[in-house]
């Protein structure tokens, strides 16, 4: 059972998941960013062996996150897909799979730089693309993060984490929501993926993810 | 050889007698190993040969013609491209003056794109080249046919060589070579190492390909100096002396006041970071040196190292900084004065670095040591006893590492391709794998060619194939240019090339170190403070900065262990101390840090094992005092910590140096209803291999292992859009094959490359029955001794813990910007620790 960490953004009320996604409850929205699908074929097609896993290992957390909130959308904030090269028949059957499962649910996409070259996904996935900004009041959705007159803004791109530090001069790197004044950056979901570290300000709040805990920093 | 006589009667030289050994070997067909100290004469020894042979064979001067030089016929491997002009050099001098027909040329990372298009079209008769370009070389599918006028292979520097990656790399392509020629003679030129036979071995083979006869070389001894003198500066007040760290600036005037005892000089330091800072010291200090003293090291680019090469064959500079990039070759300019900045860690290396000095025959060679911190005069005055004792380390070479047979396989299959029985075969040839069994053979070829156990329902994936005729071969033109690419990567941790942004190259810095710059953030490389702008495209961009002060990049290749043949020494002369026995200006130096070791605590016998337990404000810290050189401590430390976190959930952070290391945790340790049972050697194999799964000491060891095997490439042919998307860091790789691909051979290579290399296990399962079998003293001290101090500034620290990662998690805070920490030029003392 994954129990979310509630709080909220810009006065909304919102549930952050250790499975790395944010639930909006009013709005029965359900949104992740970076899932970069098929970066793991990618690589293989380029001769490097990565082995195979990490895909199916993804999609059964967003099954995970889908049965914890029942969501009536699911927003991806850009970068569904790695690389246009990442497309291969092991990747379209696992996918294909995977929204057949989840056929009822409509999926927007906000594209991001790695969608733009990669092309707009396969029409038998059902996806509806859009350019960002995408506006969900009291949200704005974009790929990148940035400031929008029109609201709150919530982005990926990033791939954040943050540095925490301990007694005895621990170190440690998680990935981490960040929300700020006017944006917030959500962590990437992708688990074949490398996350950058952020510095955070004394004003922003930062919730990182162990394992299955989201904790605030 | 009248000719060549001759030849050394005009250069009013008188032949060693070691040389003519070597040539009559020569002439018997034999191949061999040449070692020695100094450089003096080893090129010689084997190269006239090589030229006596061919003139031998074409009495007929009238035959000789420039129109038509001699095929290929001399490969001379050097593991430094910076050599290989200086290589190049010495050999042509007897060729011109013999006015012998020979082109001789060099090929490495450097060398020009017109003078590699004539090479394709025709092969000088004597190559000077690298392991990376010799196996670029085989990288091709004339290869065979290139190399079928082969005579003689030399390695040079094979000491250097021989126990690295680079070295088994080498030992692959000669053991294609030696299946090709069998007839080709090799020969080693190496430094005074403690394993030569295992040299000799790993240099000519096991047995040949052909006939399964075991080779036979000989071992021919150089020229060594008369006598080999090493001191050291000793400040007239030992109590302000920094404990540790980076300067030694302190002797900087007495330094100066060495280098102008000659008029050429040498000072080797242990770290690039080390050589700037140095640098840039001599300069602030002697400003109208500016011009004549320089600065050396791996991560400059050519221009700046040739400048310096010329500099000090040509007498212009009067001092060089450099690190180990100037340990080697250049036997054709040995320098008035050697000074060491720190401790050399080996004996080997600092009767290397004094054999620079002086090259006379028969001279003294002598070396001035500068240590950094206290405890460095104990290694010097311990490295003084086992040079005059013989004591040399021993290089073993790696056992059968299956990266680099991955990377070979895709060369072989590039160079004319391979039958998977017969490359087998030829690779068993080479000592590195002579017990590679033919499942590990089958495994790394079916990682490569079908990409592995975990992608065997993989149809896409590509890199060799094999052919309807059974052969091996890559069929793919961007598989092939990207291995070629990746071959000429120097391995190491991932680089970035430095440029002004209107203008030239200045060198490389690690791209860990870059990464987290920010814009207008200052740092020093190649002796100029530099001012960060951007990373695009694969290289850092930066412009002249004003200011003087900067960061000084940090190089991770930098800290060399100490070796067990020195902390042998070192454990000898504490036992002097013990017995008041001061007996070298270096011992009596540090004399009073010893008694205030031994006033508030104690100083171990050998046979004995010190651990101190003392509280500060940073928490409870554990003192383990080994001495047993701090790969056998990173091991030891894990193991320790691993054993104590399974009785009681607790977090430590390691430091560990050559002494000894540390465990940190906030909680204090139960220790003495431990002891002595967490030193156990029972179990050890088991125990590490779990303790490894919670370090990063096997992720760190697969960054190197994922390079050289393919996982990570760093540069793509095709531009930058393509390698944006194959961007993995090694570490992400490591993760990835952790959860899906566990058997992975490479990922067992990486903990068996920890145990063996980085840990020592052998030496680790000494130094624990050595405990049990002798005493442990467990002192409580009020504060950090003088032994522990050390260990409390070290810098980089691993992590071990028991602790459900969210309870450690709530137990720590955000690193806000001010926390994060950069590497400061002067590191800052813990006045909380005193």
């Amino acid at each position: 059972m994954s129990i979310p960490m509630v709080t909220s953004i810009a006065n909304e009320p919102v549930h952050l998941y250790a499975q790395r996604g944010l639930y909006v409850p009013r709005l029965g929205v359900l949104l992740i960013t970076d899932t970069h699908w098929g970066k793991a074929s990618t690589f293989r097609r380029a001769a490097i062996p990565v082995p195979t896993g990490d895909l199916a290992g993804d999609l059964a957390r967003l099954d995970t996150l889908i049965a914890a909130t029942h969501p009536r959308r699911l927003i991806v904030l850009g970068d569904l897909v790695h690389a246009a090269r990442g497309y291969e028949p092991m990747m379209l059957g696992e996918i294909g799979a995977w929204r057949t499962r989840n056929a009822d649910l409509p999926i927007t996409l906000v594209r991001g730089n790695h969608d733009t070259h990669a092309g707009d996904p396969p029409r038998d996935w059902d996806i509806d693309v859009y350019d960002a900004p995408y506006l969900l009041p009291p949200f704005v959705l974009m790929h990148y993060p940035a400031r929008h007159e029109a609201g709150y803004v919530l982005s990926g791109h990033l791939h954040p984490a943050v540095q925490l530090v301990g007694k005895g001069r621990q170190k440690l790197k998680l990935p981490c929501f960040w929300i700020q004044r006017d944006h917030t950056v959500l962590p990437a979901f992708g688990s074949f993926i490398s996350h950058m570290t952020v510095t955070a300000r004394e004003s922003d709040r930062v919730y990182v993810i162990a394992d299955q805990d989201v904790i605030a920093v | 050889m009248p000719l060549i006589d001759d030849w050394f009667a005009s250069r009013a030289w008188s032949p060693f007698g070691f040389q003519r050994a070597t040539w009559k070997a020569y002439q018997d067909g034999q191949s061999g190993l040449i070692h020695a100290a100094t450089g003096t004469g080893k090129t010689y020894a084997v190269w006239m040969s090589a030229l006596s042979e061919w003139i031998d064979e074409h009495p007929d001067r009238t035959t000789w013609s420039e129109q038509k030089p001699p095929g290929l016929r001399v490969l001379w491997v050097t593991p430094l491209r910076a050599l290989a002009s200086d290589t190049e050099n010495a050999l042509l001098q007897p060729v011109r003056d013999l006015a012998l027909p020979w082109i001789v040329e060099s090929r490495t990372g450097d060398t020009t794109s017109t003078v590699r298009g004539r090479q394709r079209r025709r092969l000088p008769t004597a190559l000077v080249t690298t392991p990376e370009s010799l196996s670029l070389l085989l990288a091709n599918k004339d290869a065979e046919q290139n190399f079928r006028d082969l005579r003689l292979i030399v390695v040079d520097e094979w000491h250097e060589l021989m126990s690295s990656k680079r070295g088994t790399q080498t030992e692959l392509a000669l053991a294609r070579l030696r299946r090709w020629r069998p007839s080709a003679r090799l020969w080693g030129l190496s430094a005074t190492m403690g394993n030569l036979d295992v040299a000799l071995r790993a240099l000519i083979g096991t047995a040949e390909y052909a006939t399964g006869e075991i080779k036979q070389g000989v071992l021919i001894q150089g020229q060594e100096p008369k006598a080999i003198h090493i001191d050291s500066i000793i400040p007239p007040t030992m109590e302000r002396f920094p404990w540790a760290g980076h300067l030694g600036l302190k002797l900087l005037d007495s330094v100066i006041g060495t280098i102008q005892r000659g008029r050429t000089s040498l000072v080797f330091t242990n770290t690039r970071a080390q050589t700037e800072i140095w640098y840039q010291a001599i300069l602030d200090a002697k400003p109208e040196w500016a011009g004549e003293i320089a600065l050396h090291h791996g991560s400059l680019d050519k221009a700046s190292r040739e400048w310096v090469e010329n500099g000090l064959r040509e007498g212009k500079l009067r001092c060089v900084v450099c690190t180990s990039s100037l340990d080697l070759g250049v036997d054709f300019a040995p320098v008035d004065v050697v000074i060491q900045v720190g401790s050399p860690k080996g004996v080997g290396r600092l009767l290397q670095r004094t054999g620079r000095s002086g090259h006379q025959p028969g001279a003294e060679s002598r070396v001035t040591c500068a240590p950094t911190h206290a405890f460095e005069y104990l290694e010097i005055a311990a490295v003084r006893d086992a040079a005059s004792r013989g004591i040399i380390e021993a290089r073993p070479p790696i056992e059968k590492p299956l990266d680099v047979l991955s990377q070979h396989l895709v060369t072989v299959a590039l160079g004319g391709g391979f039958v998977a029985d017969e490359l087998f075969q030829e690779v068993r040839t080479a000592y590195a794998y002579r017990q590679l069994t033919r499942g590990e053979f089958e495994w790394t070829l079916d990682f490569v060619a079908r990409g592995g156990n975990a992608l065997h329902a993989y149809p896409e994936y590509s890199r060799i194939v094999l052919n309807a005729d059974g052969r091996y071969q890559v069929d793919n033109n961007v598989m092939a240019r990207t291995h070629r690419m990746s071959i000429g990567t120097i391995l190491g941790d991932a680089t970035l090339k430095v440029q002004f942004i209107r203008g030239a190259e200045i060198g490389f810095a690690e791209e860990n170190f870059l990464a987290r710059l920010q814009p207008g953030d200052k740092f020093t490389l190649g002796g100029k403070v530099l001012e960060f702008v951007r990373i695009r495209d694969m290289k850092a961009w930066v412009r002249a900065a004003s200011s003087k002060r900067g960061i000084v990049p940090r190089w991770f290749g930098g800290s060399l262990p100490i070796s067990s043949e020195l902390t042998q020494a070192v454990r000898e002369k504490l036992d002097e101390a013990r017995a008041g026995v001061y007996a070298s200006d270096e011992m009596r130096a540090i004399r009073p840090i010893l008694e205030l070791q031994a006033k508030w605590s104690t100083i171990p016998s050998r046979n004995d094992l010190l651990i101190e337990r003392v509280k500060t404000r940073e928490g409870n810290h554990l003192f383990v005092y080994p001495f047993e050189g701090r790969l056998v401590h990173e091991g030891m430390a894990s193991l320790i910590a691993y054993r104590v976190s399974r009785m009681t959930p607790i977090t430590f952070t390691i430091s560990v140096n050559d002494y000894g290391f540390e465990l940190l945790s906030p909680d204090e340790t139960p220790l003495d209803d431990m002891l002595p049972t967490v030193f156990s050697a029972d179990n050890l194999a088991d125990d590490i291999a779990h303790s490894l799964n919670a370090s990063e000491l096997a992720k760190r060891q697969f960054r190197e292992i994922a390079r050289i095997a393919g996982l990570v490439i760093q540069r793509f042919p095709g531009g930058q859009k393509s390698a944006k998307q194959l961007q993995a860091s090694s570490s992400l790789l490591y993760d990835v094959f952790t959860k899906y691909d566990p058997d992975n051979l490479l990922l067992h290579q990486a903990y068996r490359e920890v145990l063996e290399r980085q840990l020592e296990i052998n030496r680790l399962q000494n130094a624990l029955e050595k405990i049990m079998a002798g005493k442990i003293i467990l002192n409580d001290v009020r504060r950090p001794t003088p032994f522990a101090f050390p260990l409390l500034i070290e810098r980089v620290r691993q992590t071990m813990t028991s602790e459900a990662l969210a309870d450690r998690v709530r137990k720590m805070t955000l690193a806000l910007e001010k926390e994060i920490i950069h590497e400061q030029v002067a590191p800052k003392h813990q006045s909380s620790a005193l």
